[in-house]
């Protein structure tokens, strides 16, 4: 059997009606991609901007919005397809040269946004799609640029994969900053600013490959796909660009949204590490990417956090979790964390090489899964809140260079101890 | 055959568009005539047209194609005599063929005997025949036309030493229809030739007559005012007759030229022949039905006239700057093939020469509501010569044979008024209608099949229409239906196949036939009717109930 016949079994996902719209569709030349779940309040000005970056960036290409709807109750879909233009409907306010279909399917519900993007991917697959961009629902900063700005380097430069970079708070995305950037540029080799990406571009036949690859029936298939595709576009040597967006509306979060966070993204990216070894294994340094616009801004105001809160979680973790941090740690690092959780707010630091080791022995613990891995990301979390708490501290009133150059430091930390994140996995073998 | 004498013959009209000069040299002088076209009366007969529209053919300089009319009174020497052309329209009439002339009434030549009147001195009593001016700041609000080769609506004349009004090319002065003895001449010229039997005008540049400051000087109230007044005394005099109008404006503004009922019969629908070309390029019929949509109603006793290609470039004024870019990008890669806001290719060119796309068109051309034309040539896929100056690559010698002069005549080649299309695509020996005679399924023979197909039904000429809008936006869709009669038309605009799902719920219990091979299709029930169309593919489907 060959993997065009595999995976066109595989696509019997997708419903009778889906199908359906997608024949009336046709092949088309761009993919929007728009996964939902209850974005009532945010979507209808999100496709509404979709579609003028559409008709002022590509009005001869033949183009689609693709919403794969997660069991939303607020009428989300129907918010989407009213967006379609087309001859039945005339619009008077709105001039374009062809139709443009806005569609929507029901898909399965469950944590992240793998059976909306596999969906996504399917309909671009079937629909032979050459340039494909996923957007955010929630996106309220979105401008009708960042169409462009993430079709073009596909659609018109060649590349297969464009990832965003944002003009963000310097305080927003500290997953990104103190873990995930770092730890993919040291491992994978590539300076990624947003590996795990709310917003990205990528060609039909990266999306094709990527499709037919990854494993979407394993238990852990709808967790972090998002980074899964970056990964898999650099294993794979696909063309990488990033684009600079604009300004990333800050979301807030809940303390209880971090684990199910971890959980998307630094789950997806131990769990990534094993079938990929064979090429972080033997890459050493890093190299910068192709980047349109800036790599990254920061936002300077002054934002309130609760810093001693994160100290306390941190301090308390780590007292409260000590056996499971035995089966994760080493004896020194968990000496070391035990050390400084002792330290008050003002001598409490959580430097650089305890953090990059605490993540590598984090990391070869999960691959070795030591414990549950699920615990294992879970026990992180206190840990990461103590990196943050440090992070803010050094960051607090420091220019936009200052935070540029300490994630630096980071990032050299990770890629600087690369080597002992290898020794404990071959070791752990 | 015997004429069609019903009073609404233009309703069920095919009309065949030629150049005298450019179909048939009977007399070896390398210029078409009145006695070739004659000659070639039982091939258009053949072909199943029943009403030719003849470019102009009076006396002229023709620096612009005859449109520069020097003479309303006789016909072009080189054409031959009036008396030929009295026997042309004998011998049409006689094979049920209309005949629809040329009349120019916003211009003369500047050779005009009129115009050399008017230029002697000013206080020559033909003066005022024209629209003069110390000054060219007047009408600033009326757009140049040609603006490829003109820089303003006024021209110097040196011998009155004034400036002259123009719309077109400076050497074609407008008439000034503020005169009422230009409008009583221009009547009776008209009717001198309705008089011998000519069927129809079509008239040339109507929107121009009349000139108001402060407006753009198109569509002007005074103008409508003295169409009507020549609709008035037509239907006085004459019967059967009908007016065309040439005025290339949106279908807003082109309605007020059908009044009520009581202007002109038919008019060009400018606007949806680019339209055609932009849903078949985009694969989409959005830019069709769309400029339908904007098509208001017109009396019932109106007809639009609908085209594929013509004499001038295919027009993109009616379109929008996106629209325009669109289309220069798709149809005329090179510079060469545009001309003033148009492209000036023949359609099987503008085609790729590919077949199912010229069937398509021609299909659609002959199924939407309107009187179809068809521009010589085009039914035998010629080409063009780009190289060939003004509009002159679309004017060639009708292609007849693949032998001397491709059979159009026996002259020396270098004599003929425009050299033959010689490429291997399009050249004589390759497309010719003797050749195409021969094969069962060569264009021609196409051609004649559907234009049989279309005279076949009344539903086409004089039906209503309702589109279909299925969600394959690759599909166009529509119904024609005229009493009883009820006819689904389905185009695939697209290059690849396509599935469609028709709601035709309301013809439940009825069998569809179709119209080029008598075959039966499923009959419609309840489910949506699913139809799966080739690229490029259409059906015609008559519906009855069984």
């Amino acid at each position: 059997m060959t993997r065009t016949e595999l995976k066109l079994e595989d696509e019997t996902f997708l419903t009778d009606d889906f199908l359906r719209q997608l024949i009336n569709v046709g092949e088309v030349d761009i993919l929007v991609g728009l996964p939902t779940h209850n974005n009532a309040k945010t979507v209808g000005s999100v496709v509404d901007t979709i579609r003028n970056g559409i008709l002022r960036g590509f009005p001869r290409e033949r183009a689609v919005i693709i919403n794969a709807d997660r069991g939303s109750r607020d009428g989300t879909p129907e918010l989407v397809t009213s967006i379609s233009i087309d001859d039945a409907r005339p619009a008077s306010n709105l001039y374009a040269l062809r139709t443009l279909h806005s569609i929507s399917t029901t898909c399965a519900n469950g944590p992240g946004s793998g059976v909306a993007l596999r969906t996504i991917m399917a309909a671009a697959e079937l629909l032979r799609a050459k340039a494909c961009i996923v957007m955010s629902p929630e996106s309220a900063s979105l401008q009708p640029q960042w169409i462009s700005n993430l079709l073009d380097p596909i659609y018109r430069g060649g590349f297969d994969l464009v990832a965003p970079t944002y003009r963000r708070h310097k305080f927003d995305g500290l997953v990104m900053t103190n873990l995930l950037y770092p730890m993919v540029r040291a491992l994978y080799g590539l300076r990624i600013r947003e590996p795990y990406m709310p917003e990205f571009g990528f060609s039909g036949r990266f999306g094709s490959q990527f499709l037919g690859q990854n494993g979407w029936n394993d238990g852990n298939s709808s967790a972090g796909v998002e980074l899964r595709f970056t990964l898999a576009a650099i294993t794979g040597g696909y063309g990488i660009c990033q684009s600079f967006l604009g300004e990333k509306d800050h979301t807030e979060r809940r303390a209880a949204d971090l684990v199910p966070a971890l959980r998307q993204t630094v789950g997806a990216l131990f769990s990534a590490l094993e079938p990929d070894f064979s090429v972080w294994s033997t890459v050493a340094g890093s190299k910068p990417v192709p980047t349109t616009g800036s790599e990254q801004e920061f936002l300077l105001e002054p934002t309130r956090v609760n810093r001693k809160r994160l100290r306390e979680m941190f301090s308390t973790g780590v007292a409260e979790l000590q056996s499971v941090f035995q089966a994760i740690l080493s004896p020194s690092t968990l000496a070391e964390l035990q050390r400084i959780a002792r330290l008050g707010d003002e001598e409490f630091r959580y430097p650089a090489e305890l953090w990059v080791r605490t993540v590598y022995e984090f990391a070869a613990s999960y691959q070795k899964s030591v414990i549950s891995r699920d615990h294992i990301i879970q026990a992180l979390a206190p840990l990461f809140r103590g990196r943050v708490f440090t992070f803010l501290s050094e960051n607090r009133a420091g220019s936009a260079n200052d935070v540029e150059s300490n994630i630096e430091v980071l990032c050299l930390e990770f890629e600087r101890l690369k080597p002992y994140l290898l020794q404990m996995w071959k070791s752990r073998e | 055959m015997p004429l069609n004498k019903d009073a609404l013959w233009y309703k069920d009209a095919i009309i065949y568009q030629v150049h005298v000069r450019t179909f048939h040299d009977s007399n070896g002088d390398g210029i078409g005539d009145f006695q070739g076209l004659e000659q070639k009366l039982d091939y258009l007969q053949e072909l199943g047209i029943n009403a030719i529209w003849l470019m102009p053919f009076f006396p002229s300089p023709l620096r612009d194609d005859g449109y520069d009319i020097a003479d309303y009174n006789t016909v072009h020497p080189s054409y031959g005599t009036l008396e030929d052309f009295r026997k042309l329209l004998e011998s049409a009439h006689e094979r049920g063929i209309r005949v629809i002339i040329e009349m120019v009434l916003n211009h003369t030549s500047d050779q005009h005997p009129w115009f050399q009147e008017a230029r002697s001195s000013q206080n020559n009593p033909r003066r005022d025949w024209y629209v003069w001016s110390d000054t060219d700041n007047l009408y600033k609000g009326a757009r140049i036309i040609f603006l490829d080769t003109e820089k303003s609506n006024w021209a110097w004349d040196p011998i009155s030493k004034s400036y002259y009004w123009h719309r077109f090319f400076s050497h074609q002065p407008d008439l000034n229809y503020d005169n009422p003895a230009v409008r009583v001449q221009m009547w009776n010229l008209m009717k001198f030739w309705l008089e011998m039997g000519v069927d129809a005008f079509r008239l040339d540049a109507v929107p121009y007559l009349v000139e108001r400051e402060g407006t753009n000087c198109e569509n002007l109230p005074e103008t409508h005012n003295y169409l009507k007044e020549l609709r008035r005394k037509l239907d006085e005099h004459f019967t059967d007759r009908m007016l065309l109008a040439e005025a290339n404006q949106w279908p807003a503004d082109l309605r007020p030229y059908f009044g009520d009922g009581d202007e002109f019969h038919m008019a060009f629908h400018f606007p949806l022949m680019p339209r055609m070309f932009m849903g078949l390029k985009l694969e989409d019929r959005k830019p069709i039905t769309e400029i339908l949509q904007q098509t208001p109603e017109i009396p019932p006793s109106c007809q639009w006239s609908l085209f594929l290609r013509n004499h001038d470039e295919l027009t993109l004024e009616m379109v929008t700057d996106m629209e325009r870019d669109y289309m220069y990008d798709m149809y005329a890669a090179s510079k060469t093939m545009r001309l003033n806001l148009g492209i000036r290719r023949r359609l099987a060119p503008l085609l790729n020469n590919d077949r199912r796309r010229i069937e398509l068109m021609n299909g659609m051309l002959m199924s939407l509501p309107g009187t179809p034309i068809i521009y010589y040539g085009d039914e035998i896929g010629m080409g063009d010569n780009i190289l060939l100056g003004d509009r002159n690559g679309v004017r060639t010698p009708m292609q007849w044979s693949g032998g001397w002069n491709a059979g159009f005549s026996i002259a020396e080649p270098q004599r003929l008024y425009a050299p033959l299309i010689q490429d291997p695509v399009y050249g004589y020996p390759a497309v010719n209608v003797i050749s195409q005679r021969e094969s069962e399924h060569s264009l021609l023979r196409w051609m004649q099949r559907i234009i049989t197909a279309r005279r076949s039904n009344g539903v086409f000429g004089r039906g209503s229409i309702e589109f279909l809008y299925p969600a394959n936006h690759r599909i166009l869709a529509y119904l024609r239906r005229l009493g009883k009669e009820t006819v689904l038309v389905v185009n695939n605009l697209s290059s690849t196949a396509q599935a469609v799902e028709l709601d035709l719920r309301r013809y439940k219990g009825n069998i569809l036939i179709e119209m080029f091979g008598n075959n039966i299709f499923p009959r419609v029930g309840d489910m949506p009717y699913l139809l799966t169309l080739g690229p490029y593919q259409f059906y015609w489907f008559r519906l009855r109930r069984v």
